[in-house]
């Protein structure tokens, strides 16, 4: 053994230790899921004020929404699994909302990755599905795929092929706040901590 | 000259580890006997433990027999082992020095933490407490097998590495060639060679399985999201833990094919039958503890069904080839009993009847019933108490004094032997009449087999502080003798 | 250790990380999570080792005795490994070219390289053990996959975190029965093991 071992395994030891503190969110997270929420709650992040048309054919951007929090989910209407889950979701949050009574708005915003499939017609279905009626939840196409692109990409959703025709994305309830920044990244069947964040991203 | 020195100053200190190993088995032994003891009288009504207590107790006695069992077999196999192949002494003493920060950890997880799942650490539940134990009392217990672990492989890497540096493979070192006819047998591997490659293989691959789920179970603590098969991880932990506790009887069993010919002068002879036992208990060993599982419907029927063949037939071929090769070379021997071969003796009776309910309870139909009753924790101290810490006990003898006519060792003995025999019987009976296992609190009709066997269990626990007591008076001397030929 | 095998190993190295370097095959060995792992980051590390074999006479003095019976280099493999098996790593190294190419360098550079140089120096006990604690790994993250209710990958499908989980499964069988077979039957090392041992006493 000589004088250089210690050295050597000391100097492997921290920077494979830091390497893998830095690749886990300080052992936080192993998933690029994890590590984005966490990476969201810490540092918000400013969401692109993109052009977006709802069910009712209206024209509209997550901008207009400052000064109340809004929610964010990610769909295409085709889809037989988690965004008919998602929409089970939204809906009982929606009732949640009915019923509230602070101040500070809340709307909802289901946003689709799929405007080549979901014209207003297919849009408006999801919507009646569900219940949801314009403003306070918007079912919306991105106008142009620029828009799309960066919307996928502030928010952090990955969409591929399911090798069926349709597609396999991250779910995931996405919390705006009244300065239209994106604060938190929540689990879609949580109702209760869904509740809790769009309270307090309501207050600006 | 200076070789001769260094030479013996090397077999001192692997004789001086041997002894550690066997002190610290012995101190841990006695521990967790009073830990069983307690169980019993809690359960007899003649004391009052908390039952979320009683469930800590049971799982640092299951962790620590299991642990010293290791151990102290460990120490007859690299013992007599080292006599045939090269072997590290610094290696022998690392496990010790796993074993014992893992037991820390162990009994810091138990009585600091309140962990109590149980020694078998059933997946999910060490991460589903009901408040009773935190995570991190949970990775303690989880680590501190974890360590143990680590020393284990490594010692028995490192035996395996002697093997074959002399042998060239597990299988010359078996007999397998001896075992099917292809070789002559005398030129076959000693005994102690062959028994100490069986443990070698089965035990790296328990201990490697066992690793794996202890992974699985840490990472589903602290990120629950992370799930595993549960049916899997039954499978795993029970091919790991079977392995490891029936390992110990067959590390264990090499102190009777080296002691007993000391006093009876007749060589213990490795024949084709006595090399095919083991080429046979070693596939058979790996495959059996399935019948930890006849309850699980899911498990597929042909594994039950081979498991409980398994059952009946595992521990047969070593377990015969040995009582009968025990009782050829005892008898007309012109013997005169002393500790050690009367405790050797007695360990190869107590295997050999501890067997037997545990083919009774490999059937699947007396199974679904036996179980889940005191008649198991009956087959496994029977075979445990009676068997591998006898052989253990036995070795100890061998390395202090073995020789006394009368005295207290005798004493010790008998109370070891008889307190031993009744508290076994009670756990049997009681079970043969449906009394559960690892209940806390005891109805009144099952209190009369509860006080039998505390008193059983007293008397038995008193026998072997006598026989430990013994052990420490003439360890000093131990160290420098040389072993009894 | 003379010139030509060298010259070959190195010829040989430098074509394979040519044929992985991130552009031409990348997809098509990044496509599958069980291919980018049990094929491309082996294939990466083997391409490392083949050039560290190929340096091998060339080590610094300073290096070789540094690096006590290899721990610090076989550390740093570990590291390194680890690393990149993180499944959010695997999506970074898919969602970002220049990720993938820092993957490419340091798996070759700091898994392949040093496990050249520092296997040889572990004694044979410590490869035994090192053998028998990745072998039962490799299967236990293969069980986490398949038994993982969620997608731990935005890139990767369910069913593709699935034949990963089966396919490392796969692997660690094969690699146990391989080392039980051959110390079973016992290739021949009969001196092998005997000399190893004795190198490991006299860096002990």
């Amino acid at each position: 053994m000589k004088a250089g071992f210690p050295v050597l395994l000391t100097l492997v030891l921290s920077s494979g230790a830091a390497a893998l503190a830095y690749g886990t969110e300080g052992f936080h997270a192993v998933t690029s899921e994890g590590a984005r929420a966490l990476a969201v709650e810490r540092t918000p992040r400013p969401v692109p004020d993109v052009a977006l048309t709802d069910q009712d054919g209206r024209a509209f951007s997550l901008g207009d929404y400052r000064g109340g929090a809004v929610l964010v989910d990610f769909i295409y209407t085709r889809c037989p699994t988690i965004c008919t889950a998602n929409g089970g979701d939204f809906e009982r949050v929606l009732a949640r909302l009915e019923r509230r009574q602070a101040r500070g708005r809340i709307d909802l915003v289901s946003i689709s990755f799929d405007p080549q499939n979901d014209d207003r017609e297919a849009l408006k279905r999801y919507g009646n599905r569900f219940g949801a009626q314009a403003p306070r939840w918007r079912i919306a196409a991105p106008v142009d795929g620029r828009g799309l692109a960066a919307l996928l990409k502030t928010f952090g959703v990955v969409v591929i092929p399911d090798g069926f025709g349709g597609f396999v994305h991250n779910a995931a309830v996405y919390a705006v706040d009244a300065h239209g920044r994106l604060v938190r990244i929540l689990d879609p069947d949580a109702t209760e901590q869904i509740m809790a964040a769009a309270e307090q991203a309501a207050t600006p | 000259m200076t070789m001769e020195v260094t030479a013996g100053r090397v077999a001192l200190n692997a004789r001086a580890a041997v002894l550690a190993y066997l002190a610290v088995s012995g101190i841990v032994l006695l521990l967790m006997m009073l830990l069983g003891l307690t169980m019993r009288l809690a359960q007899a009504q003649w004391i009052d433990v908390e039952p979320d207590f009683f469930y800590v107790v049971m799982t640092m006695h299951g962790a620590g027999m299991v642990g010293i069992a290791g151990l102290s077999g460990a120490a007859v196999m690299w013992h007599f082992v080292r006599r045939h192949v090269p072997v590290s002494t610094a290696v022998f003493l690392v496990n010790l020095v796993f074993f014992l920060i893992g037991a820390v950890l162990i009994l810091g997880a138990g009585f600091i933490g309140g962990f109590g799942a149980g020694w078998t650490f059933l997946f999910p539940l060490p991460a589903h407490s009901g408040e009773l134990w935190s995570a991190n009392a949970a990775a303690a217990y989880l680590v501190g097998l974890m360590i143990i672990g680590v020393g284990f492989l490594l010692l028995h890497l490192d035996i395996a590495r002697g093997i074959l540096s002399v042998y060239g493979g597990l299988g010359a070192a078996l007999g397998v060639k001896q075992a099917f006819g292809l070789a002559p047998e005398k030129g076959g591997p000693p005994p102690a060679v062959a028994a100490s490659t069986m443990v070698l293989i089965v035990n790296i691959l328990g201990i490697a399985l066992g690793a794996a789920v202890l992974v699985v179970s840490l990472v589903n603590l602290y990120v629950p999201s992370f799930t595993f098969n549960a049916l899997a991880a039954k499978n795993m932990i029970y091919f790991f833990g079977h392995v490891f506790i029936n390992a110990t009887i067959y590390m264990a069993v090499i102190a009777v094919y080296e002691i007993l010919p000391v006093y009876t002068h007749r060589p213990w002879k490795a024949n084709r039958a006595f090399y095919f036992a083991w080429v046979l208990s070693t596939a058979m060993v790996l495959t059996v503890y399935t019948h930890h599982l006849l309850m699980d419907f899911a498990m597929p029927a042909w594994a039950l069904v081979a498991g409980q063949i398994i059952s009946w037939l595992s521990g047969l071929p070593v377990l015969l080839v040995t009582a009968f090769g025990t009782l050829a070379n005892v008898y007309r021997s012109g013997l005169r009993w002393n500790l050690a071969a009367a405790l050797v003796f007695v360990g190869v009776a107590g295997w050999a009847i501890g067997v037997i309910p545990a083919i009774a309870d490999g059937t699947i139909a007396v199974n679904s019933v036996m179980h889940n009753t005191q008649w198991v924790p009956g087959h496994f101290h029977t075979y445990l108490l009676l068997g591998m810490v006898a052989m253990m006990l036995g070795f100890t003898a061998y390395l202090t004094r073995p020789q006394p006519r009368y005295g207290l060792g005798w004493i010790g003995f008998w109370l070891y032997v008889g307190g031993g025999t009744l508290f076994v019987l009670a756990f049997l009976l009681a079970g043969s009449e449906s009394v559960p296992r690892r209940y806390a609190v005891h109805v009144a009709s099952w209190l009369p087999y509860d006080r039998v066997g505390s008193v059983g269990a007293a008397l038995a626990v008193t026998g072997v502080l006598i026989l430990i007591a013994r052990f420490f008076a003439g360890v000093r001397t131990a160290a420098q003798a040389e072993d009894p030929a | 250790m003379n010139g030509r095998p060298g010259t070959i190993r190195s010829l040989l190295a430098l074509g394979l990380l040519a044929l992985l370097w991130p552009s031409p095959l990348r997809h098509l060995l990044e496509r599958d999570m069980a291919v980018h792992m049990i094929v491309q980051l082996p294939l990466l590390a083997c391409g490392g080792f083949l050039l560290g074999s190929a340096l091998r006479a060339h080590e610094p003095r300073w290096l070789a005795e540094a690096d006590w019976l290899g721990l610090p280099g076989l550390l740093l493999v570990i590291f390194t490994t680890s690393f990149w098996m993180l499944p959010r790593m695997l999506d970074a190294a898919l969602a970002d070219p220049a990720i993938d190419g820092v993957k490419f360098l340091s798996v070759a550079s700091f898994a392949g390289l040093p496990l050249a140089l520092s296997w040889r120096r572990m004694p044979a006990l410590g490869r035994a053990f090192l053998w028998a604690n990745f072998i039962p790994k490799l299967g236990a993250i293969g069980g986490l996959y398949l038994a993982a209710p969620i997608r731990l990958c935005a890139y990767y499908r369910l069913d593709q975190q699935a034949a990963a989980g089966w396919t490392l499964i796969a692997v660690a069988v094969a690699l146990a029965m391989a080392w039980f077979v051959i110390a079973f039957v016992g290739v021949p090392m009969s001196q092998a093991p005997a000399q190893s041992c004795r190198a490991g006493n006299e860096a002990a």
